[in-house]
């Protein structure tokens, strides 16, 4: 905010097309993120021969799109101000449900799917709807979720053998390509969703400034419950890839998800706070993610400390959304 | 100045009765009665914690008022949300929450009243059209004067008065009948209350009546054509602003002068 010279009333110089001023816009936030992603990559580049391979990123895209399709519907949570710590669980009871649906009812995998993301979406609505009805803070709720489905997984799954599912399923986990196909027509999707719909673009109202959107007309607790919604959705449709991609469902899956998949969505550049964001930015952070855990592998570096690198990386990314915040 | 008061004007607009605020055993608004009329610019004025914010949040649905009935064109109406008042045609900018810094400022005018595509796009997916928003704002903020080009760009990006002048404008897009005002002048500098208070009375031409919150008594005299005066959340004078000055008004802002209410 450097305009104190009061001249209110004149024109900003050069009056430009929308989408210039939007292309502009989003460079400026993008490009930390960007070359950091360059540099990431250049650095394991340079320092593993075989990480130059093709093949390496392949499987760079190929390991980041089951959590990418998750990261994209905590991008639109989060955009809107929200936090959801469930999806992680919301992500083994679906995929827990598909296997009993197809292993041991049999039914057609296409029916699976669509019973498989309706129990997603049911689930994160079911959080949403809590929230707006307590009042109890997202944290705490989803918390909750967080055990609750994951128990909900475990009863589900107890006692059964889920695998071996039918070929026109397994085909959406084939190699790398189809899970990545899914992951960005998911996160087109999600994209068109954000910034060319009513709903979508109130998120960002919403997470911005809740009690403008509310004094301004915007029904509030039904949007919020519709963020979560597709939330959970994205998380089923994610759990269903992987269940396709291993050939069998067990619960202990998806342990862990909600956290990369913010951290994803925080390293990209969207605001743990709220108002600011984008999906394109979480498909950066996620791959981001992904280099640096494939690159440390690559360079003999333990799981252990992959998460230690990971973490700090997480609190860096959430530093730097703060400084921009603060520091304008 | 006060030259809507004549001849045609007098006809109520909008009428509140004995509205009341408790929070708890704490009674921040005691049965406060206010009149607007038809073409008028209305100033509340009186000390901090009067009730003046309470007033104008319970008449717009912002907060539950806990007595009062309130009429719109002589016809009891029910206003319990803000989406209530604006459906009656009551527009309000809020102090500090006129606008979302994080969007722009097309979106920030048609928040809430999104225009969505003529098609099936529009009608089942709620697909909005940006087109036609950003048209209309062009065509509002030339209507105004208002020269803000880059209506694209985020809402923080522009200055106080840039930032006020488009809330105001959203009570010409959308305030069929009556703009409510919470101290509009509040964050601004002299240039840029001088141009807000313009577009203040320029909301008459547009055919609003005006309420207006404000701590500033020279705009009372030079903007207003009657103000009502709270204080610790009762109803003290109603005065058209021809027969008073500013040392009256002070004195009824702070008791020390006392007086039979009604203009």
């Amino acid at each position: 905010m450097s305009n104190t010279d009061g001249h209110s009333g004149t024109s900003n110089p050069g009056t430009s097309a929308a989408w210039i001023v939007r292309i502009r816009h989003d460079l400026m936030q993008i490009w930390p993120v960007l070359a950091s992603l360059i540099l990431i990559y250049g650095f394991f580049f340079t320092m593993s021969p075989p990480f130059r391979s093709i093949d390496t990123l392949l499987s760079i895209f190929g390991q980041a799109s089951i959590l990418a399709i998750l990261a994209c519907g905590t991008t639109i949570v989060l955009i809107s101000g929200g936090l959801d710590l469930s999806v992680g669980s919301i992500f083994a009871v679906v995929g827990v449900s598909v296997g009993i649906f197809m292993a041991e009812w049999g039914l057609p995998p296409f029916a699976a799917v669509c019973l498989g993301l309706a129990i997603g979406a049911a689930l994160g609505a079911l959080n949403g709807t809590i929230q707006v009805l307590t009042k109890v803070p997202a944290f705490i709720v989803t918390l909750g979720g967080l055990t609750a489905y994951k128990g909900l997984a475990e009863i589900l799954a107890s006692g059964r053998d889920l695998s071996r599912f039918p070929d026109a399923f397994k085909f959406f986990g084939t190699g790398n390509a189809i899970p990545m196909v899914i992951m960005f027509a998911a996160a087109l999707l999600t994209g068109l969703f954000l910034t060319k719909t009513r709903l979508g673009n109130r998120a960002f109202a919403i997470g911005g400034n809740e009690e403008v959107a509310r004094l301004s007309g915007v029904p509030i607790a039904k949007s919020r419950i519709y963020y979560y919604m597709l939330g959970g959705l994205l998380a089923g449709l994610a759990a269903m890839v992987e269940v396709a991609k291993l050939n069998f469902a067990m619960p202990a899956r998806g342990q862990s998800y909600e956290l990369y998949a913010i951290a994803a969505v925080v390293i990209g550049g969207t605001s743990l706070f709220g108002g600011r964001g984008g999906v394109g930015k979480t498909l950066l952070g996620m791959f981001i993610m992904q280099t640096i855990i494939v690159g440390l592998s690559y360079l003999g570096v333990g799981t252990s400390y992959q998460r230690i690198a990971i973490g700090a990386i997480i609190i860096a990314a959430v530093y730097w959304d703060v400084w921009r915040r603060t520091a304008r | 100045m006060s030259l809507g008061n004549t001849a045609a004007a007098k006809r109520p607009v909008l009428e509140a009765q004995g509205i009341s605020k408790h929070y708890g055993g704490i009674v921040a608004l005691d049965k406060v009665d206010l009149t607007l009329n038809e073409g008028e610019v209305l100033a509340i004025v009186g000390d901090n914690g009067a009730g003046k914010s309470t007033l104008i949040k319970a008449l717009t649905g912002a907060i539950a008022k806990t007595t009062g009935v309130i009429r719109f064109d002589g016809a009891e109406t029910q206003i319990d949300t803000p989406g209530d008042a604006k459906t009656a045609g009551i527009e309000t900018v809020y102090q500090d929450l006129a606008l979302v810094n994080e969007i722009s400022i097309t979106k920030n005018v048609f928040l809430g009243r999104e225009i969505v595509r003529d098609d099936w796009l529009g009608r089942w997916l709620g697909v909005l059209d940006f087109k036609k928003m950003d048209a209309e704002i062009r065509d509002l903020f030339d209507k105004l004067d208002i020269r803000i080009a880059d209506i694209y760009r985020d809402a923080e990006a522009f200055s106080g008065g840039q930032r006020q002048a488009v809330a105001l404008s959203k009570t010409v897009m959308f305030g069929k009948r009556v703009a409510i005002l919470d101290e509009p002048t509040a964050a601004l500098g002299v240039r840029e209350s001088k141009m807000a208070m313009d577009l203040v009375r320029s909301l008459k031409d547009h055919g609003l009546s005006v309420i207006m919150i404000t701590h500033n008594m020279q705009h009372v005299l030079n903007y207003c054509d009657r103000v009502m005066v709270l204080r610790l959340g009762r109803l003290v004078a109603v005065r058209d602003v021809a027969d008073v000055d500013g040392d009256t008004l002070v004195g009824l802002i702070t008791g020390a002068k006392e007086a039979g209410a009604q203009a």
